[in-house]
């Protein structure tokens, strides 16, 4: 066994054991916050998989969209409703917990049988290394075009409905008045940043 | 990850390559590649996070100069000739400082935070040029895993701010975390741009794009625009003054920092330091043509009738190398400073209202000029 | 479609005023940085304050007629005099007189009315302590006189910027004698008098 291959099988040993951990504790532990940051740790050490299988790109994209902009967000949203709220207990929690660890534990059956049984060609194919960041986009652009558009227009349907649930206190009539709202003056003016001098003001000019 | 990333072997008779002496020199000595290239590899990374950590004590100290001379004040004097061994006089006393941490504050959270604001920093410190093989690593994916990397520091802001258990600290990582996200884009945008020209994400690439008329092969002169939006997104991720809203201490104490003292606290300004430095590293490269002469040395090195591949015009030529990068992302530095006494604070509001509907549809159009001007003049804008 | 183009343009110019502001602020910081320091280096170098500075309070226990005027005149009833009344002369005596400069606004009203003027503001401005009781200075205390500036050999004294000839505004290096931007009110009358009217 050379340097090279013994370093990669303990750092897949190190990444592998991180991430069930991760996960397992994502899902069990009681504190919200400590789940979404080991919701992180998952996303980094997916993202050094990505790596030990030579995909570089794909590992930086990993961090970047799962660690740095949906991670961050899903902190966000937690630490914005950090609200103290006794929750009423839910009747029969027990079988609850038993029934969906029941349904983890059958797709877990499902995917280990899978593995098991699809005949792998190994070695697996080369890895095309510094070339990948050509391939996937010629991809993106070409066979995988139509799932590429369908994903924007997803995104686009997401932000529509952020939009909405941020403006929903728009009001049509004005609340005191009972008149009908312009909708354009609500919407605060922009706040003259720079006064251009006129006489009446002249601006008082710097040393 | 170093292990797995391709450490590309450079065109061999281009630059000064140390990793190949080091292994052929070890290899006399009758090693194998192999185990030289293992000795081999924690050399450069040992150099370039002393060098950073040296880096960030010379920028404290000129901090602290331009200040005082923006001011009319004298600033450090009385440690070391010239008040220069006044970071370091700094960094003493926040090592020896008391290590506390609040009670009711979340212990383990609270110390992970710092670490993880500042690793991502000092590994983007990967990819950072000063020749044409002097980095540590010539990552394909280069100036993306910069971008990445600094993603990451959000995360670490918000636990250090949610751990503190105080809500001046948790509005200044949730403020920090607003602001990073935001600029992140404008950023990337500004460095497609780049990329685009260069057909390349290597910041080895980048610099080689912009070499070949010295000065004015730079891509500041196809890119101002884009320069711009850079240095003001890059001045925003580090929390520099304009956008420095984050630790604002007249309305937010300190931000994430309020709870921190002693080294925990050091890691947190050794952070931001060393990502000031990285992004006028990032400029220099990105767009004032990284470690070139502003006069081709190639050229020069004709001019004196001797040949590029001349083993000390490649010394000559490494040296200039670096100390140009240098003297480039210093410079910058300096920019940095003297816009911190000028320009006041902004608000939140006008924050993220610059961000997204100022800098975001200018980095969008500039990307899209950028795309046609590529198309239509291929051998200016890189084909 | 006028309306867009109208406001790209006033976008347009928005960011090139503001371009243009902080282009000039820059300038301004950059001049800063090639004018001399104004720093006085504390303890070694003093400034010498201005003849009406309003430092501690200087008290002559032998002029006062414990009339309590000072007590009166003063916005928080600060000087305490203690005296006690003498049956057999019918007159005051004064026993102790203080003043607490931890409490004192150094307004000068005491000083203004004391009938007697045993009251006069010094040039004396450090008052730190390590304990605010030891600020409330008694009539030995208050009687002491201050050590000056000029006359103190551990201290360069410099002069303030009110005795800086006319366009100096660095105190180092400036010659003793020079003459203080403006005249001094002897000087006005002096010049008045000797004008042919
Ligand atoms: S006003 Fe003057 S004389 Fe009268 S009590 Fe005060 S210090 Fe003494
Ligand atoms: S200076 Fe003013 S405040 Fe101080 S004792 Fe005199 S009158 Fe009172």
């Amino acid at each position: 066994m050379t340097v090279a291959s013994s370093t990669q099988l303990v750092c897949f040993v190190i990444l592998s054991s991180t991430l069930v951990l991760g996960s397992l504790a994502v899902v069990l532990l009681p504190n919200i916050v400590y789940s979404a940051f080991l919701l992180a740790g998952v996303f980094l050490s997916v993202a050094g998989l990505y790596l030990l299988l030579n995909a570089s790109f794909v590992a930086a994209a990993q961090v970047l969209v799962y660690v740095g902009a949906v991670n961050v967000l899903i902190l966000f949203a937690i630490m914005l409703v950090n609200k103290k709220e006794n929750l009423a207990p839910i009747p029969g929690m027990a079988l609850r917990r038993l029934l969906s660890g029941a349904v983890c534990a059958g797709l877990l059956g499902l995917l280990i049988r899978v593995a098991f049984t699809t005949p792998w060609a190994l070695p697996g194919p080369t890895p095309v290394g510094e070339d990948a960041t050509i391939r996937i986009g010629e991809h993106l652009f070409s066979d995988y075009l139509l799932p590429f558009e369908l994903a924007s227009v997803l995104l686009l349907m997401s932000m529509i409905g952020a939009i909405v649930l941020a403006r929903r206190d728009v009001f049509s009539t004005d609340i005191i008045t009972g008149e009908p709202a312009d909708q354009v003056l609500i919407e605060k003016e922009r706040s003259p940043l720079l006064l251009e001098p006129t006489d009446s003001a002249p601006l008082r000019s710097s040393p | 990850m170093l292990s797995n990333t391709v450490v590309t072997e450079g065109l061999p008779s281009m630059g000064l390559d140390l990793q190949s002496s080091f292994i052929e020199a070890l290899g006399g000595l009758g090693l194998g590649p192999g185990l030289a290239r293992l000795l081999w590899l924690p050399l450069p990374m040992l150099l370039v996070l002393v060098g950073a950590v040296v880096g960030v004590l010379v920028n404290v100290w000129l901090e602290r100069k331009i200040s005082a001379a923006a001011q009319q004040r004298i600033g450090p004097e009385y440690a070391g000739a010239l008040g220069l061994l006044q970071p370091m006089a700094d960094g003493l006393k926040l090592l020896f400082k008391e290590d506390i941490i609040p009670a009711r504050a979340d212990g383990l959270l609270f110390t992970l935070g710092p670490v993880l604001v500042l690793v991502p920093v000092i590994l983007s410190w990967l990819v950072v040029p000063f020749g044409q093989n002097l980095l540590i690593s010539n990552v394909g994916v280069g100036i993306f895993l910069w971008i990445a990397l600094s993603s990451i520091q959000p995360i670490g802001l918000l636990m250090s701010g949610y751990a503190s258990n105080n809500k001046y600290s948790l509005l200044g990582g949730l403020r920090a975390a607003a602001q990073s996200i935001s600029y992140e884009i404008p950023l990337a945008l500004a460095v497609l741009a780049i990329v685009m020209m260069s057909n390349s994400l290597s910041t080895v690439d980048i610099v080689n794009q912009q070499t070949g008329a010295g000065i004015l092969s730079w891509n500041i002169w196809r890119q101002p625009i884009g320069f711009v939006i850079f240095w003001i997104c890059a001045l925003a991720e580090c929390e520099r003054l304009p956008f420095d809203l984050p630790e604002a201490e007249e309305e937010l104490v300190a931000g994430y920092q309020t709870e921190y003292a002693g080294m925990k606290f050091a890691l947190f300004y050794l952070g931001s330091y060393i990502n000031l430095v990285l992004s006028a590293l990032l400029v220099s490269v990105l767009y004032l043509g990284g470690w070139g002469f502003p006069v081709p040395v190639e050229w020069l090195a004709g001019l004196m009738g001797q040949s590029v591949d001349a083993p000390l015009v490649q010394l000559i030529t490494g040296a200039v190398g670096i100390v140009m990068t240098i003297l480039k992302a210093y410079l910058l530095v300096f920019f940095a400073i003297l816009l911190r006494w000028t320009v006041p604070r902004v608000r939140i509001d006008q924050l993220l209202d610059l961000g997204w509907k100022f800098l975001l549809p200018i980095a969008l159009v500039n990307l899209l000029i950028t795309a046609a001007l590529k198309l239509a003049f291929p051998s200016v804008f890189g084909g | 479609m006028f309306g867009f183009l109208n406001k790209v343009g006033d976008y347009t110019r928005d960011a090139v005023g503001a371009a243009k502001y902080i282009t000039q602020g820059l300038g301004v910081t950059f001049d800063h940085l090639r004018r001399r320091p104004v720093t006085v280096q504390y303890p070694y170098e003093k400034l010498i304050p201005s003849e009406r500075y309003r430092g501690r309070i200087h008290y002559e226990f032998d002029k006062c007629i414990a009339c309590e005027v000072c007590v009166r005149v003063c916005p928080i009833n600060l000087p305490v005099v203690d005296w006690v009344m003498n049956k057999a002369t019918k007159k005051k005596e004064l026993r102790n007189y203080s003043i607490d400069f931890g409490v004192c606004i150094f307004c000068g009203n005491c000083v203004e009315y004391c009938p007697t003027n045993c009251l006069s503001m010094t040039e004396e401005y450090e008052l730190a302590a390590y304990d605010r009781h030891s600020l409330n200075y008694d009539n030995v205390a208050l009687g002491r006189l201050p050590t000056s500036v000029t006359s103190d050999p551990a201290v360069f004294a410099l002069k303030e910027l009110a005795y800086l000839p006319k366009g100096v505004m660095d105190p180092h290096g400036v010659s003793p004698t020079a003459p203080r931007a403006g005249r001094l009110p002897a000087q006005v009358i002096a010049a008045e008098a000797s004008e042919p009217s």
